[in-house]
């Protein structure tokens, strides 16, 4: 419609009602997802040379999830009255299915970090098993959370919580590249050669596999923007807006260039068998992904509604 | 007797832009600076010499589906029987998912008890047999509230006998907020850019 006869003479500025601790939350907790796949992957698995990478990632899980819901309630208004979550649920709200999600999560996190650090291997597949899907639903949930509150066109698309939640496998397993990288390179001294090589071969092939997953999440963002451009006026705003507006820069520039492209060219490129190469990648990947965070929370809440 | 159904219609054919509904709803409301629970949208439409200013008096639709209500993670939120939709100060915990999921920015954080407050057509003046105070203090009388249930009520009168809208129909909150006269144009237009206040956007701690 042509508006360019209309203009707001006066009107009030309103607050921007979720800040970045929103972000930051959905960043650990996808953190936390992720590695907690890779490490029931690592059990399922069984070799011996996964077990490592199992180890680190059992642990990161539950302690990553341990930071994330801090952001959340720090973010509340009435901090003390967090409680209230619990007791006077709405079974409509997705935060209450996040309520008991987030408590349900690590303590079975806890469970299984346990399970393989005593070498329990029966009781850490199953747990594993039973696992996966709760750690799906733990970020999945997250994407209803933006998905859910209609106002938003940025948010309000089915694709969302797939999004959330193959971005979700790309940080985590940067993180844990990061780690295994690190252990390999200071804490690994006392193994063979051929030992070494081994695990550089596990840490190569893990950034790889990262780096398909990439491609799944550019795919999504790539259908959820042609859909955004071609739906209704709200929705093609918001298209915009992360395209040619305030945001291009984070989303362009940071999300999809140095988050994306970048990691996917160093990881499968001419510098596939570096070490140096794999762990850049793995942190731009995580820079690319808190980026996305920022684009979606605050860029989605920035286009005006009234 | 039936169940009341309150509802508010504005008509912008009245509305002469005296910000008195503003005034008298920071007055009754007590309601912090930076933060409006009502307030009047401007806005100049056509060019010179044809144009013509609109007064579009803005407040919570206190909405028949209020997507507030269903995603307040504990029920602090909630319509009353009467469709007044009102926030449990002691319950709100401050999560703000509300005022992200509602589609007209009606609600903020109230700076002073940090808790979420609206625009609730004054219950307590209503369930004391009175009117909201910005319909009360309407010069014109282009506000007009009551129980749209009841046929005889003035509103259900103006509702049955002239075209009226609502803001954003397309979000499926069916408001209880109508508007005569109200062109379209005008309705949806929002600002252009961005009229959000941005500061402590990522490390505001609030405790
Ligand atoms: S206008 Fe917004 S705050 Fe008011 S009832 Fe509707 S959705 Fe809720
Ligand atoms: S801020 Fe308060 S009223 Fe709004 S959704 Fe959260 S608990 Fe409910």
């Amino acid at each position: 419609m042509d508006n360019t006869d209309v203009n707001v003479v006066y009107s009030v500025q309103h607050q921007l009602p979720l800040v970045m601790y929103i972000g930051q939350y959905f960043f650990f907790t996808g953190l936390s997802a992720g590695s907690f796949v890779i490490s029931v992957i690592a059990t399922l698995l069984g070799r011996k040379e996964f077990k490592p990478i199992g180890k680190i990632t059992a642990l990161l899980a539950p302690i990553l999830l341990i930071i994330a819901p801090l952001n959340l309630i720090l973010d509340l208004e009435q901090p003390l009255r967090f409680w209230h979550l619990f007791v006077f649920y709405n079974w409509t709200s997705p935060i209450t299915y996040g309520s008991f999600l987030l408590t349900a999560y690590p303590v079975m996190g806890v469970i299984y970090a346990i399970m393989v650090y005593t070498n329990r291997q029966k009781a850490a597949k199953i747990l594993g098993i039973l696992g996966i899907p709760l750690a799906i639903s733990v970020h999945g949930y997250t994407g209803f959370i933006l998905a859910l509150a209609k106002a938003r066109a940025l948010w309000n698309t089915a694709a969302m919580p797939t999004i959330f939640l193959v971005s979700a496998m790309v940080s985590g397993i940067g993180l844990v590249v990061i780690i295994a990288a690190a252990r390999w390179k200071w804490f690994d001294k006392a193994a063979t050669v051929e030992q070494r090589e081994k695990d550089k071969r596990l840490i190569i092939q893990l950034a790889q596999f990262m780096a398909y997953i990439i491609m799944l999440d550019l795919f999504l963002i790539l259908s959820d923007i042609l859909v955004l451009l071609t739906a209704h006026s709200d929705a093609y705003q918001a298209g915009m807006l992360i395209l040619t507006g305030n945001f291009a820069p984070l989303f362009l520039g940071v999300e999809i260039f140095l988050g994306s492209l970048v990691p996917m060219v160093l990881v499968l490129g001419p510098t596939r068998k570096s070490m140096k190469a794999i762990v850049i990648a793995s942190i731009l990947v995580n820079i690319g992904v808190y980026a996305m965070r920022f684009v979606m929370v605050i860029g989605g809440q920035s286009i005006p509604l009234s | 007797m039936a169940r009341k159904r309150y509802a508010m219609v504005i008509d912008m054919r009245r509305c002469i832009g005296c910000h008195a509904c503003t005034v008298a709803c920071k007055a009754e409301m007590a309601v912090p600076l930076e933060v409006n629970a009502t307030w009047l949208k401007i806005i100049e439409k056509g060019a010179y010499p044809d144009t013509r200013r609109f007064y579009l008096p803005r407040m919570c639709n206190n909405c028949t589906d209020a997507i507030c209500a269903r995603n307040c993670p504990t029920q602090a939120t909630y319509k009353r029987d009467d469709g007044i939709v009102v926030v449990d100060q002691h319950r709100c915990i401050g999560c703000k998912y509300c005022i992200a999921s509602c589609p007209y920015d009606t609600r903020f954080i109230n700076p002073l008890k940090n808790i979420v407050q609206k625009c609730f057509f004054c219950q307590h003046r209503v369930d004391a047999g009175l009117e909201p105070a910005c319909v009360e203090s309407c010069p014109t009388r282009a506000m007009v509230f009551g129980d749209r249930n009841d046929n005889k009520s003035e509103i259900s009168q103006l509702l049955a006998s002239n075209a009226t809208t609502v803001l954003k129909k397309e979000m499926e909150t069916n408001p209880n907020v109508y508007y005569i006269a109200a062109d379209e144009t005008v309705m949806s237009n929002v600002e252009k850019g961005i009229n959000y206040r941005t500061e402590g956007t990522i490390t505001k701690l609030r405790l």
